[in-house]
């Protein structure tokens, strides 16, 4: 696999939410506002970048792999969880409004199956330069993915797009011209499994309809 | 050397270095953290005792008539008590709890100042730090709890859809309770 294509198949071909369906339960509680998707992406971002550079440096050493093999699970975890504390720690003191808006869910980036699962199914037996790049490509991806539920439902459920701190578009105009309000039901959790079903719906039709004019334009 | 014992070996290692970040971390962060726990504990009391514009609190405008005493308490559901006080003489006005508790199971703290009064009155009360799920959980924050005396919990109205967070609310609720008459009653003294 070349580079560019380590890079950038977590975007669309292997995308961890809309494809994998990996790392749910953060995405579903942070996706209240596009803020709090950005902030959740940076903090997986920076943990899924370095914990696979961290593993494949230590697995791409024959004589340390051998070491490490049998407790490569508690090996991961400690990585892991070294890097998800720095976030946490660093965001208390820096970016105090995110930290608090995302709560419990920046400790919880220890267990995110994305993380995990890069880390096991790919740092593991790549360089650390192309695990670097997959890990850069599937936290763009995720947070890519993020941002577009978050939007979906911060518009429907609140007729406001919060990009950054006091930084917003408000887009009530809309549901005014239409005649109706917002439908607070979307910044809630069900509507959080709406969406993501609305979405996840409708990226499945858009990919079996290309896959359609692929296979008619192959017999052709 | 045994294959598990170099396994284990290597592990020990990588958590030394583990830990040796998040100190060196934590060396540089915890001096801001602090400075930040203190400011919103500081707006938390400023919403009691600086509401000019609400007739209700101007016998509270301690900067002229009243003084404050942080007192840290190392126990357990405390952190510490605002002693207010009216100038030059050693009546308690009003006690401040910064009270904190898990509720059912949770593993992460929900911390509360509670402002009490002689009467066991509970002059108001706001959430200074939590975990709860954004968006939804935060309905916590302006939530009226429906409780206004610490002689009687029972009208304790908990928020839909985050229990665990009403539950250390109201577990907080209990734990002044529990110490508040005594306090006024010369506890603090001791």
């Amino acid at each position: 696999m070349t580079n560019t294509e380590n890079l950038f198949k977590g975007f669309v071909k292997e995308n961890p939410l809309f494809v994998s369906v990996l790392g749910m339960c953060p995405a579903l509680a942070v996706s209240t506002s596009l803020e709090n998707a950005l902030g959740m992406g940076i903090g997986v971002f920076f943990v899924l970048v370095l914990s696979n550079l961290i593993i494949s440096l230590i697995m791409s050493n024959e004589k340390l792999a051998k070491l490490v093999k049998p407790v490569r699970i508690p090996v991961y975890i400690v990585v892991i969880a070294t890097l998800v504390t720095i976030v946490e720690m660093v965001m208390h003191a820096f970016l105090t409004p995110l930290y608090n808006s995302l709560g419990v869910f920046i400790p919880l980036i220890v267990v995110n199956c994305i993380i995990l699962g890069r880390a096991e199914a790919f740092a593991a037996s790549n360089k650390p330069l192309d695990s670097v790049l997959d890990g850069m490509g599937m936290a763009l991806g995720f947070t890519g993915a993020l941002a577009i539920i978050a939007v979906f439902r911060e518009f429907l459920g609140a007729g406001t797009i919060t990009i950054w701190g006091s930084l917003s578009l408000e887009l009530t105009g809309v549901f005014d011209f239409i005649g109706i309000t917002p439908i607070a039901m979307f910044v809630q959790p069900a509507g959080a499994f709406l969406s993501f079903g609305l979405i996840l719906a409708a990226i499945t039709a858009i990919g079996n309809k290309r896959t359609e004019k692929l296979a008619k334009g192959a017999i052709k | 050397m045994n294959k598990g014992l170099k396994s284990g070996l290597v592990l020990l290692v990588l958590g030394v270095i583990s830990g040796t970040l998040l100190a060196l971390v934590n060396s540089f962060t915890s001096p801001l953290i602090a400075k930040i726990e203190a400011a919103a504990q500081y707006e938390a009391l400023k919403e009691f005792f600086y509401d000019v514009e609400d007739p209700n609190y101007d016998t509270f405008i301690f900067t002229e008539d009243y003084g404050l005493v942080k007192l840290e308490v190392d126990e357990p559901g405390v952190e510490a008590i605002f002693i207010i006080k009216t100038k030059g003489t050693d009546n308690i006005e009003a006690l401040g709890y910064l009270a904190y508790a898990y509720g059912n199971d949770s593993d992460v703290p929900i911390t509360m100042l509670i402002v009490v009064e002689s009467d066991m009155y509970i002059t108001g009360y706001t959430v200074v730090s939590h975990k709860e799920t954004p968006g939804w959980g935060a309905a916590i924050l302006d939530n009226n709890f429906g409780v206004t005396t610490l002689i009687d919990l029972t009208g304790f109205d908990s928020v839909a859809g985050s229990t665990l967070t009403s539950d250390a609310i109201e577990e907080c609720f209990v734990i002044v309770a529990a110490r508040a008459s005594d306090d006024f009653g010369g506890g603090l003294d001791d």
